[in-house]
């Protein structure tokens, strides 16, 4: 009997994460998957229906890895400082422990499999995050926003930062390293700007 | 999940396929298929079959039946 294994699996994300990061969608198949993960085509086929699928739900598995990782040791329950702090250092561990997932999560939302992939890795997830915002604006800590702009400047500086980071460098070339003291100097303006 | 044993995966030379010509109709309405799509993308148009009656040659002789090379891909 054919059986999955799950180490194999395993690579098989992997190596296709490295690969579309590396090459884009344009120069990713599955006959380079194969060969750099050492399967044969066939192995590939098993697993997944075609290339299309793949990426689908490669895509789905980092996002639904993504948005545990945020949502660990955070309750929508949180005063709105503290749980937007969890935020801030779920997300900003997952960027640096993680780059290739986000790199690839990017490619993937940003391509015709963006809207499906997202969600189906956000069930749950947008509800936490809603009703961590509708308490914090009835609980006065937080000025009632559009959520577009609310989200702008709640994450925005901090995925700035993390851009930064990943790229090494910051404006005109500088070297760049993301630190915890800078994350809570940015997080301290932040919350600044957002209560009432 | 789909019962991997049941999985057959052919290379082919079936560049496009219209959904109303005869072999599209024939592996849609086979009773032994239970699900089918090929992988216009790939190089090897990649056939793969869901089907826990149908061998590898039956499915074979479908294809080649409508002037598609077929084989299995190991």
């Amino acid at each position: 009997m054919r059986t999955r294994n799950a180490d194999k699996e395993k690579l098989v994300i992997e190596k296709a994460i490295e690969l579309i990061v590396q090459d884009g969608f344009q120069g990713f198949s599955m006959n380079k998957l194969a060969k750099s993960c050492g399967v044969s085509v066939a192995t590939l086929y098993i697993y997944y229906e075609d290339k299309d699928d793949l990426i689908r739900k490669i895509g789905t598995e980092i996002g639904r890895n993504f948005f545990a990782t945020t949502l660990k040791d955070f309750s929508p329950d949180m005063s709105f400082a503290e749980g937007l702090k969890k935020q801030w250092e779920n997300r900003a561990a997952f960027a640096i422990k993680y780059p290739n997932e986000v790199a690839c999560f990017e490619i993937i939302r940003h391509s015709p499999h963006g809207e499906q992939t997202l969600n189906d890795a956000l069930v749950g997830f947008k509800d936490q995050m809603g009703q961590f915002f509708n308490n914090a604006v009835k609980n006065n800590e937080l000025i009632p926003l559009p959520i577009e702009v609310f989200w702008s400047v709640a994450y925005g500086p901090l995925y700035s930062l993390l851009r930064f980071h990943s790229e090494g460098k910051s404006m005109g070339g500088k070297p760049f390293k993301f630190t915890d003291a800078m994350m809570d100097e940015t997080f301290q303006l932040v919350i600044k700007a957002l209560k009432p | 999940m789909e019962n991997q044993d049941h999985i057959l995966i052919f290379r082919t030379n079936i560049t496009a396929l219209c959904k109303n010509c005869e072999m599209h109709k024939t592996l849609q309405s086979h009773t032994g298929i239970q699900q089918w799509n090929i992988d216009h993308e790939d190089v090897d148009c990649v056939l793969r079959i869901v089907s826990d009656s149908l061998s590898p040659q039956n499915i074979i002789t479908i294809i080649n039946r409508y002037g598609f090379d077929c084989s299995e891909l190991e």
